[in-house]
C-alpha cells in the first residue's frame, strides 16, 4: 500500500503535514513531515504534495501524479525532488519515508486528516 | 509556558536596536489566556512606548481545527484606542514556530528596517533597499534575499510609508485582516516589515487525548453544513449573492485554505492567464488570491466584473492599502474603470464609519456562515459575532472559520486548551477575559 494524493482536490492547507509531523515527533512540529505540501510558487497559486516513501518520491501536482525513484530523483538535476526541494527547510530526500503511520492506532494519519479526502490509500502499483 | 508554547515573549526596542526576551508565565496564561487577552494585558504594560503586539493563541500552530490565526494589537489611528487584526494564511502559524509566543515592538527606529524572527532569535536588519518598495516586491526581496521562498511576511507597501490612514498590514502578498491601519502604525516606526520562519517544536500536555478529540472534532466538520462548498464564491451565496457563482467563474483558479483549517477561504484568480491552466503558468504574476471577502462584495455591487475587482484589489494589495475602505470609497463615486481606481490609490484619503468600541476586524463577515448557531434577533447577532471573534482572537482559532463551525464550541474549546497546556482554564475565566478585552 501507499499514499496517494488528488493535488486537485488539495486546498494547501498543511493539515496532512501537521499530523506526519505528530506522528515522527508526538509532539507538533514540521521539520519531520514526510509528507510535504509545496508551496513556493504562492503568485503562481501551483502547489501540490509531495510524499517521501522507501525508493520514491510521489509528486502530486495539479497535472497528476509523478512517482519518482529515488536513486533516478537524485540524478535528475533540476527536475524531480530537486525542482520541489524549495518546498521545505529539510530536504524531503533526508526524511524519514512514509511507513503508514504503522505504529500509530488511527491509521494512515493523513489520510484520516485531509478535510477535502484528497489523500487516499492505493494498493502498490496503481 | 511547557507546553503549547515556546515560552517566549520577545521585547523589540527599536529606538536603541536592542531586543531582550522573558519568559511566558504560567499565572499570566491562567489569568489571561492569551492572543488578544495577552496581547491587551502587554500592551497597558508599555503604552507609554507606542507599542504594536503581536500575538499567538495557544492553539495556534497545533492540530486544532482552523488552528491559523495570530494578531496584531495596537492602538488604531483609525479609532484612537487599542484594536486587534487577525492574520493568517500560514504566517500566524508561522509566528508560533519562530520561538516567540508574542513580540512587543516598542518605539521608533531612526531609520527603515525590518525584523526577521526565526528559529528563536531575532534580529533587526537594515531596510534601506526596501524602503519604497510595494508590497510584493518587498516580499519578493525578503524571500530571495534569505534564499528561503516559504518565509512569511507581515509588510507595508508606499501607502503605510506616506502614512495613509487607510494603510494595511498584507501577509506576503494579500490583503489580510487589518482594517485598522496598522500599516501607518509600523510606517511610523521605520519598521517596514516582519519576517518569519520557524522551525519550532510544541509540547503537547496530554498529547493522546489532544489528537484523538481533533479527529473526532474533524470527522464532525466533515459531516457538517460546510460540506461541499468552497471558496469565497460560497460564502458570498451564503451572505445572499446568489449570482456570486457566476460572477466569479470566468476568472476562479483554486480556492486554498490557511493553516490547518478546514474550509478554502481564500479564491485565487488568474487575470493575465487562462483560468483553467493546471500546469505551472509561465507568467510570474498572473492573478491575485482573493482573501477579503468584504472589499470583494463591495466591488460587485458597484457594478464591477469579477476581473475588474482582482484587478483593484491586487492594485490595492501592491500598494497596500486597505481595500474594503478603499471599496467602500469609491463605491460612492460611482467609479467603475479599475485603472482609474488603480491611479486614485496613490494619496487615496477618506474616512471610513467603524462601529463604535470595535475591537475586532470587519474582515470578518458579521453573519453565521453555513452554520446554525441558533440565532435570532438583531442585537443578539451583534453579540454573537463580537463573542465569537473574541474566543477566535483568544485562542488562535481562524475567524471567518469561527463563524461557520459550531462544531467548534467555547466549552470544546477550553476543554483541548486544557487538555494541551496542562491547565484549568475555566468558563468564568473566559467570560472575564472576554468581559475585559471587549470594554
Ligand atoms: S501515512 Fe503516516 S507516515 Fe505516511 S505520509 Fe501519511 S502521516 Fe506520514
Ligand atoms: S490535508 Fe489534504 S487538503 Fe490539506 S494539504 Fe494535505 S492533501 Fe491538501
Amino acid at each position: 500500500m501507499r499514499i496517494d494524493v488528488d493535488a486537485l482536490k488539495c486546498i494547501g492547507c498543511m493539515a496532512c503535514e501537521m499530523a506526519c509531523g505528530y506522528h515522527r515527533d508526538d509532539a507538533f512540529a514540521l521539520l519531520a513531515s514526510c509528507i510535504v505540501v509545496y508551496r513556493a510558487r504562492e503568485k503562481k497559486d501551483y502547489f501540490g504534495v509531495v510524499v517521501k516513501e522507501e525508493e520514491s518520491l510521489t509528486i502530486a501536482r495539479p497535472e497528476g501524479v509523478e512517482i519518482k525513484r529515488i536513486g533516478v530523483a537524485e540524478e535528475a538535476g533540476d527536475s524531480g525532488q530537486k525542482k520541489e526541494a524549495d518546498a521545505s527547510a529539510k530536504p524531503m530526500l533526508l526524511r524519514e519515508p512514509c511507513d503508514l503511520c504503522s505504529d500509530m492506532k488511527y491509521g494512515p494519519m493523513c489520510v484520516k486528516i485531509c478535510p477535502v479526502n484528497a489523500i487516499s490509500l492505493q494498493d502498490e502499483g496503481e | 509556558m511547557d507546553y503549547l508554547s515556546s515560552n517566549k515573549i520577545l521585547i523589540v526596542d527599536l529606538n536603541t536596536g536592542e531586543t531582550s526576551e522573558d519568559a511566558l508565565d504560567d499565572d499570566l496564561v491562567s489569568q489571561k489566556i492569551g492572543g488578544v487577552g495577552i496581547t491587551s494585558s502587554l500592551y497597558e504594560t508599555y503604552k507609554d512606548r507606542d507599542p504594536v503586539i503581536l500575538g499567538t493563541g495557544l492553539l495556534t500552530g497545533t492540530l486544532f481545527p482552523a488552528s491559523a490565526l495570530s494578531v496584531i494589537s495596537a492602538k488604531s489611528p483609525r479609532t484612537g484606542y487599542l484594536t486587534h487584526s487577525p492574520f493568517t494564511l500560514k504566517a500566524g502559524m508561522e509566528l508560533k514556530y519562530t520561538g516567540f509566543d508574542y513580540v512587543v515592538i516598542l518605539g521608533r527606529s531612526e531609520n527603515p528596517v525590518f525584523l526577521w524572527l526565526h528559529d528563536g532569535v531575532a534580529d533587526i536588519l537594515d531596510a534601506a533597499e526596501l524602503w519604497g518598495k510595494d508590497v510584493w516586491n518587498t516580499t519578493d526581496l525578503l524571500r530571495k534575499s534569505m534564499g528561503d521562498d516559504l518565509i512569511q511576511t507581515l509588510v507595508i507597501g508606499p501607502a503605510g510609508e506616506e502614512g495613509s490612514d487607510l494603510a494595511q498590514v498584507c501577509v506576503n502578498y494579500w490583503a489580510n485582516g487589518d482594517c485598522w491601519g496598522f500599516g501607518k502604525v509600523l510606517g511610523e516606526k521605520n519598521l517596514k516589515a516582519v519576517a518569519l520562519r520557524g522551525m519550532g517544536l510544541l509540547e503537547i500536555s496530554d498529547a493522546e487525548d489532544f489528537v484523538d478529540q481533533c479527529f473526532e472534532i474533524f470527522e464532525a466538520i466533515k459531516g457538517s453544513a460546510l460540506e461541499g462548498k468552497r471558496g469565497v464564491e460560497d460564502i458570498l451565496i451564503a451572505l445572499g449573492e446568489s449570482d456570486a457563482r457566476e460572477w466569479l467563474a470566468p476568472v476562479v483558479h483554486r480556492h486554498s485554505a490557511c493553516y490547518n483549517t478546514p474550509y478554502p477561504t481564500n479564491t485565487f484568480i488568474y487575470l493575465n492567464e487562462d483560468p483553467t491552466t493546471l500546469t505551472e503558468p509561465a507568467e510570474p504574476e498572473p492573478g491575485f488570491m482573493i482573501t477579503d471577502i468584504g472589499a470583494l462584495l463591495a466591488l460587485k455591487k458597484s457594478g464591477l466584473s469579477a476581473a475588474d475587482a482582482g484587478h483593484v484589489l491586487r492594485a490595492c494589495a501592491r500598494r497596500g492599502v486597505d481595500p474594503a475602505a478603499v471599496a467602500e470609497i469609491i463605491g460612492k463615486t460611482g467609479q467603475k474603470d479599475p485603472k482609474a481606481i488603480e491611479q486614485s490609490l496613490e494619496g487615496l484619503q477618506g474616512t471610513v464609519a467603524v462601529p463604535q468600541g470595535a475591537k475586532f476586524s470587519s474582515w470578518v463577515p458579521q453573519n453565521p456562515i453555513f452554520g446554525d448557531f441558533g440565532l435570532s434577533g438583531e442585537s443578539s447577532l451583534r453579540d454573537w459575532w463580537v463573542r465569537r471573534q473574541a474566543v477566535a482572537y483568544l485562542f488562535g482559532i481562524h475567524p471567518i472559520f469561527a463563524n461557520m463551525s459550531p462544531e467548534l464550541s467555547e466549552e470544546v474549546i477550553l476543554e483541548m486548551v486544557n487538555k494541551g497546556t496542562g491547565l484549568d482554564l475555566s468558563q468564568e475565566t473566559l467570560d472575564q477575559v472576554i468581559e475585559d478585552i471587549c470594554s
